[in-house]
């Protein structure tokens, strides 16, 4: 089986996703759960599987009714957008806490100076 | 109760854009025999601050919104830090009676649980239908997504133990913390009990564009499953 630079580069990501989740786990970083861990799986595992064996997307494509080059296109803008919009809400996430825990420690700052 | 074991009972109110009931809701409280108030004011945009702070509450301010659940959470570890044994949080519109306080926190005086949970669901007179309507759905999907049925669990009106303040530990900013509490209760299995509490709908907490409606309920829906996911 002969594999394409798009193949090895996304499942090596897909990879590393799962990876660093199951580090999060087993080191118990970021609140971790075994729900959390496989829903990575699930999800970047069907990324991989997908890129792998590209013929997993026509059977999907048959169930939906696109054919051809479209599904090359879709999947590959369908993979990138997903990446993106997974990387962003987590990022803003992880903001929004760190704005709360700044706002709060501003908010509890005379009463600490005072309890000291 | 005598006076050793109120100077360790804290009542916490996060307010955002309250101006018009706050003063009301401290004199309230103090009527009901409860001195240590402490009023987190949410960012607001009006004198919600000043006017706690007049009325003789410790007022603390977030310089930006950040949500109920982040203003509670302030307002408890303020408790926290000023020594309270027993938190009660409830809201600064006028909606619960402070009466209500002396329900909430025996069962945790007497050592029966550690957290009180308010119910308007076990008796809604003078509830909304639409309000009862989007609680049970709230209820619902709280016991779907974090394992635990209460019959209110959008009621901020709670009280916690000093344990219980010190190992419920939410991340959650908005108006899905009172759902993230019963999740907090059901991982750390905390004691628990549900207490009817009367709640008071008036033109003034209705007409108020910040509380839970539709658009807030489908976001809190989606961040009490990101939680779990992410």
């Amino acid at each position: 089986m002969r594999f394409h630079i798009y193949q090895i580069v996304i499942s090596a990501i897909s990879a590393i996703m799962i990876y660093q989740g199951a580090m999060n786990y087993i080191k118990g970083r970021n609140n971790p759960t075994l729900l959390k861990l496989l829903a990575r799986i699930v999800v970047w595992g069907s990324m991989a599987l997908i890129t792998i064996f590209p013929n997993l997307s026509n059977v999907a494509a048959k169930l939906i009714g696109i054919e051809g080059n479209i599904n090359a296109v879709i999947l590959i803008g369908f993979i990138f957008v997903f990446l993106m919009i997974f990387k962003i809400l987590s990022a803003i996430e992880r903001l929004e806490q760190d704005l709360s825990i700044v706002t709060r420690n501003d908010a509890l700052k005379r009463i600490r100076q005072e309890e000291k | 109760m005598d006076s050793v074991e109120k100077s360790r009972i804290f009542v916490v109110i996060p307010a955002f854009n309250e101006e018009g009931a706050i003063q009301a809701v401290i004199n309230e409280v103090c009527g009901a025999g409860y001195e240590n108030i402490i009023v987190v004011d949410d960012g607001s945009s009006d004198g919600t601050y000043s006017k706690a702070k007049q009325a003789g509450a410790v007022a603390l301010g977030h310089k930006i919104n950040r949500g109920k659940g982040a203003a509670t959470k302030t307002g408890i570890e303020a408790a926290k830090l000023l020594g309270a044994d027993i938190i009660v949080t409830m809201d600064g519109d006028g909606q619960h009676d402070p009466e209500d306080i002396q329900k909430l926190i025996s069962p945790i005086v007497d050592n029966e649980c550690d957290v009180v949970l308010g119910t308007r669901l076990l008796d809604p007179k003078g509830m909304p239908w639409h309000k009862i309507l989007a609680n049970k759905i709230g209820n619902f999907f709280t016991w779907y997504l974090f394992g635990l049925w209460v019959t209110d669990s959008q009621s901020g009106f709670r009280a916690y133990s000093r344990h219980a303040a010190q190992v419920i530990n939410t991340k959650a900013d908005r108006y899905e913390y009172d759902s993230q509490v019963i999740r907090e209760i059901y991982i750390y299995k905390l004691k628990f009990k549900e207490i009817p509490i009367a709640v008071r709908y008036t033109k003034y907490s209705m007409g108020k564009i910040q509380k839970q409606g539709i658009a807030n309920g489908f976001k809190t829906l989606y961040k009490m499953i990101w939680s779990l996911l992410f």
